[in-house]
């Protein structure tokens, strides 16, 4: 057929449908670990703000143990050790929990840093002008949180997008997983993980083009 | 009791292994560290340089291995390769593909570290009779170091778990022998939590030590700034 391209544009076309299958199992174990990760780290930065000396210890503990140890290793650790135990957990909400967990504790710092940036003397004020805390955090404090905070959750998306890939050591059918195979029955290395990388490029890149354009407006702003 | 049992049985056997891939592992992260250090610097430079081209380059370089995951880039280095021929261990192909991923991320810690001084410093030092290697010594380095530390720091922590994915290409580290000593002996949970363990002694006092100097820093900065 076309003896310009170094390869079969019929066969690409096919390698790249499967392993748009395997994309959709990406984005949905990325928005999984997003929505773990966002609410342990409400959580743990709630936690971080409160008065109870022990809680905050326990998050700090937390924190260290899930920055300094490899996501590999807890996934491992999730899938193969649980097993081993007992406790069959499904590749996919493995992935889900493993990425979420070291995801919270990421996103504590960033929620707390967020919540530190807002003067506690806002929220008094507009208690002082008769809101009630309710409408405080709604008209006050929520608008400017969500602007300091969204660029860096923004950017850890993206690279829990990419995380994504290590998935596939334990099995769970995205993009990567999908390549080896293709990989492992057609020999087209060269082929496959080029149409792979590409395909993580289309849906990272765009992304880091949002979050850049959010965090030159927060920058503007403030 | 009988969860330890585990240990204790194959602790002679095991530690041996996991002392050269720790090793490995060191070695593995070291060596793609500097290369990355080396290409940071050279695509940061790249990027500011006016000469017609450059920037463009490197900035496509930076943005599409900014675009894809580390394991990707691995595969492509270490299997992907092979088919036009060219043929690396899997060592190398770590310590390329880590290096190259990493040095594009530093590149951009670099440029900012570089951006962020304004070059009215550099004149105003000039202007007060200072050479240019003073006023870099004395000016420029001293800020620059306040800016671009914390990040590398940061930075070499990420290198350091990252390396275990190189487990996925075979290359001889940590997680690799955790994996074999793990089928070998049917004990996953206590080969992957040692693992664990090690990464966790590795990188635990660099990052406490990153937060030592992160809390230093903001002293100094705000001495400067008051």
């Amino acid at each position: 057929m076309l003896e310009i391209l170094p390869f079969d544009p019929q066969q690409a076309l096919k390698f790249l449908l499967i392993l748009l299958k395997g994309a959709v199992m990406t984005v949905q174990i990325t928005a999984g670990s997003l929505v773990v990760a966002i609410v342990l780290g409400l959580v743990m930065a709630t936690i971080k703000t409160s008065r109870v000396r022990i809680a905050r210890l326990a998050v700090d503990i937390y924190i260290e143990i899930f920055r300094d140890v490899p996501a590999l290793t807890l996934l491992f650790i999730l899938y193969f050790g649980l097993a081993y135990l007992g406790v069959k957990i499904e590749p996919a909400p493995a992935a889900i929990v493993g990425l979420g967990a070291i995801g919270g504790a990421i996103l504590t710092e960033v929620f707390r840093s967020g919540f530190e940036a807002l003067h506690f003397g806002q929220r008094e004020a507009a208690l002082a002008v008769g809101m009630t805390p309710m409408m405080a955090m709604r008209y006050i404090i929520f608008p400017q949180a969500i602007r300091i905070v969204l660029p860096p959750v923004g950017n850890y998306a993206i690279g829990l997008l990419k995380d994504t890939a290590i998935v596939s050591a334990i099995a769970a059918p995205e993009i990567m997983f999908w390549a080896r195979n293709l990989v492992t029955s057609t020999f087209e290395t060269t082929l496959v993980y080029v149409l792979a990388a590409a395909l993580y490029f289309c849906m990272s890149f765009p992304l880091a083009q949002v979050v850049n354009k959010l965090e030159e407006k927060r920058r503007s702003w403030q | 009791m009988g969860f330890w049992q585990g240990y204790i049985q194959n602790w002679d056997y095991w530690w041996p292994q996991l002392a050269v891939a720790t090793g490995n592992t060191i070695a593995l992260t070291g060596l793609s560290y500097l290369f990355a250090l080396t290409l940071g610097i050279i695509l940061a430079l790249g990027r500011l340089s006016r000469i017609r081209f450059v920037p463009g380059i490197c900035r496509a370089y930076i943005e599409f291995v900014r675009g894809i995951p580390a394991l990707a880039l691995l595969f492509l280095i270490y299997f992907g390769l092979v088919p036009l021929g060219i043929i690396v261990d899997s060592f190398s192909a770590a310590v390329i593909g880590l290096g190259m991923n990493q040095g594009a991320y530093l590149a951009e810690v670099f440029r900012g570290g570089i951006e962020a001084l304004h070059k009215g410093q550099r004149e105003a030092a000039l202007a007060v009779g200072m050479t240019p290697a003073k006023a870099y010594r004395f000016i420029i380095m001293p800020q620059a170091v306040r800016i671009v530390l914390p990040p590398l720091l940061n930075m070499l922590i990420i290198l350091l778990k990252d390396s275990s994915v190189c487990s996925l290409i075979s290359t001889p580290e940590l997680m690799l022998r955790a994996k074999d000593l793990a089928s070998m002996s049917f004990l996953p949970m206590h080969a992957y939590l040692l693992a664990g363990l090690i990464y966790f002694l590795m990188a635990c006092p660099l990052s406490l030590m990153t937060r030592r100097v992160e809390q230093r820093l903001r002293r100094g900065m705000r001495r400067i700034t008051a």
